[in-house]
């Protein structure tokens, strides 16, 4: 919660259309300070739509703010990474929002480069060039960049996507160091087992607003089922999903 | 050929190249990363009709109507790029293609008070006047100034613009910066290196900067210094062959370019040939 027991992150009535197609229909939630929720869906649910409409970058009707400042982790395939920078630098860039138009990074946002740098484990990398970093490091580092950003609400877009299970799992450590120290965590995904394992909150969302709760609430196969329909398999009580981008099973 | 050095008019050609070597190699260095060549290479072509029709125009001057032909191309791909059944080049081929032609039909309809067309294309050593040297030292300090100004943004935006826009670098600011920065130095390199070849100014320094470096601050020292040298001695060519300057410029720009791809291939496969 914030000082005054409000949500941190709130959407009512929020839609959004691209052309004809309409991609997110009356969805309606509010988030607390110290959770990590979630979102959860199909290709095309409107997950990454979700997260531009409450950053401010999407035109949308219906309300959707967050209170305090975003940290943002965009999905690793927009990224150039042929850009002549190294992972100390792409940390560093984070720091700049905070700096205005003049400034430039000080001593103490280097120190902090470094220390989130370690925190991610990318210390002994901090020189090397974004491009010749495999996949797991490359999205730690841009997850370095948004911790830099010292934002209060951290938004992340399949952060863990095709990332390697090492780096999957230091980057749950720090989302879960996020959620501890008071900041409101909303990651998409589409690893039902995965989102299960470590979030506290799931949204399912297709188009619209599919089921709202706490894990145990909505992890369960009724209710999943509503928002894959019949892409959703059940293999001896565990979850198998047919409808991921790369159509392989998840079913750890 | 030093002695030549003494002539007026070829040390207006030098400082002028050198001031603009500074803008051009930064602003290379964005038009590479953002992969902006083929535009940069319209935008000079997009000069000739309005350097035609401010020739003919007192009043306007080839400076204003080469300006002018400039930010209204780039205005116009702009808009156009919005439509993505047009991204990728299709509009800038276009309009590449109907700016040479307009300005090959103004320049014999208007005929009279132009300039000779391949002056106008490959450019004149001795078409730098003092006026256009002082023009080319404003064009330099205002881009110098502003690519300064938004270096954090221009990294931001060109590396990930999905993250740089809600952090608040604007993509809409510094495409715009980047597009009319492009048309001015553009402008101000028009008497020395003519509308056809100036792109090679906007492209080679970054693009030989980038096989140098992995870094961005040395890839911008590098351009630039690159420019620099490739000016120097593509005007000095140009003085001692008789050649046009933007063509014995583009060339020593190409050649530089040419020997360090193929020294860096050549490295990659003793690399590769080496055991480990």
């Amino acid at each position: 919660m914030s000082a005054d027991g409000s949500p941190t992150v709130a959407t009512s009535g929020l839609s959004v259309s691209f052309g004809s197609r309409q991609a997110l229909d009356d969805v309606s939630f509010e988030l607390w300070s110290g959770t990590f929720t979630g979102v959860l869906g199909p290709n095309g649910a409107g997950k990454t739509t979700l997260l531009g409409a409450l950053l401010g970058t999407i035109t949308h009707r219906g309300s959707a703010r967050l209170v305090g400042r975003p940290a943002y982790v965009s999905q690793a395939g927009a990224v150039d990474a042929s850009f002549p920078i190294d992972a100390l630098g792409v940390v560093l860039m984070g720091r700049y929002p905070r700096l205005g138009w003049r400034r430039r990074p000080g001593a103490d946002d280097r120190a902090r480069a470094h220390e989130i740098l370690e925190q991610v484990g990318l210390a002994a990398e901090a020189r090397t060039s974004f491009g010749a970093l495999s996949g797991g490091q490359r999205q730690r580092a841009l997850v370095g960049r948004a911790l830099a950003q010292e934002g209060d609400v951290l938004l992340l877009d399949e952060p863990l996507t095709g990332v390697d299970a090492p780096s999957a799992e230091v980057l749950l450590d720090v989302f879960e160091a996020e959620r501890r120290s008071g900041r409101t965590v909303v990651m998409t995904t589409h690893d039902l087992a995965q989102a299960a394992r470590v979030c506290d909150r799931l949204l399912l969302l297709n188009r619209s607003l599919v089921a709202d709760g706490s894990t145990d609430e909505v992890f369960r196969p009724e209710v999943l089922r509503r928002a894959y329909g019949g892409e959703l398999l059940l293999v001896d009580g565990q979850t198998a999903l047919l409808d991921d981008a790369h159509h392989h099973h998840h079913d750890r | 050929m030093l002695e030549a050095l003494d002539a007026p008019y070829l040390q207006r050609a030098l400082v002028a190249g050198l001031l603009l070597s500074v803008p051009l190699g930064l602003l290379s260095c964005w038009i590479v990363l953002r992969e902006l060549a083929f535009f940069a290479h319209a935008v000079g072509v997009a000069t000739f009709p309005g350097v035609v029709v401010g020739l003919a125009l007192p009043a306007l001057g080839p400076f204003a109507g080469a300006l002018l032909a400039a930010l209204g191309f780039s205005a116009a791909i702009s808009a156009s790029e919005a439509d993505h059944r047009l991204r990728g080049g299709a509009a800038t081929g276009l309009a590449l293609a109907v700016a040479l032609a307009a300005g090959a039909v103004l320049l014999t309809a208007l005929g009279a008070g132009a300039a000779p067309v391949d002056r106008l294309l490959f450019g004149s050593l001795l078409a730098v006047s003092s006026a256009d040297v002082l023009l080319c030292l404003v064009g330099a300090a205002v881009s110098v100034g502003v690519v300064a100004l938004l270096l954090p943004r221009l990294a931001a935006t060109t590396f990930d613009r999905a993250w740089a826009t809600p952090a608040g670098a604007g993509e809409r600011v510094t495409a715009s910066a980047i597009l009319g920065l492009v048309s001015l130095v553009v402008v101000c390199a028009l008497p020395a290196v003519g509308s056809l070849l100036v792109s090679a100014l906007l492209v080679a320094p970054a693009a030989s900067a980038r096989l140098i470096t992995e870094r961005l601050g040395p890839m911008l020292a590098w351009a630039t210094g690159l420019c620099a040298f490739e000016t120097v001695v593509g005007l000095l060519l140009a003085r001692a062959l008789d050649l046009p300057p933007g063509a014995a410029i583009a060339a020593v720009a190409g050649l530089g370019f040419g020997l360090l791809a193929a020294a860096r291939a050549a490295a990659n496969r003793r690399m590769r040939v080496a055991p480990t």
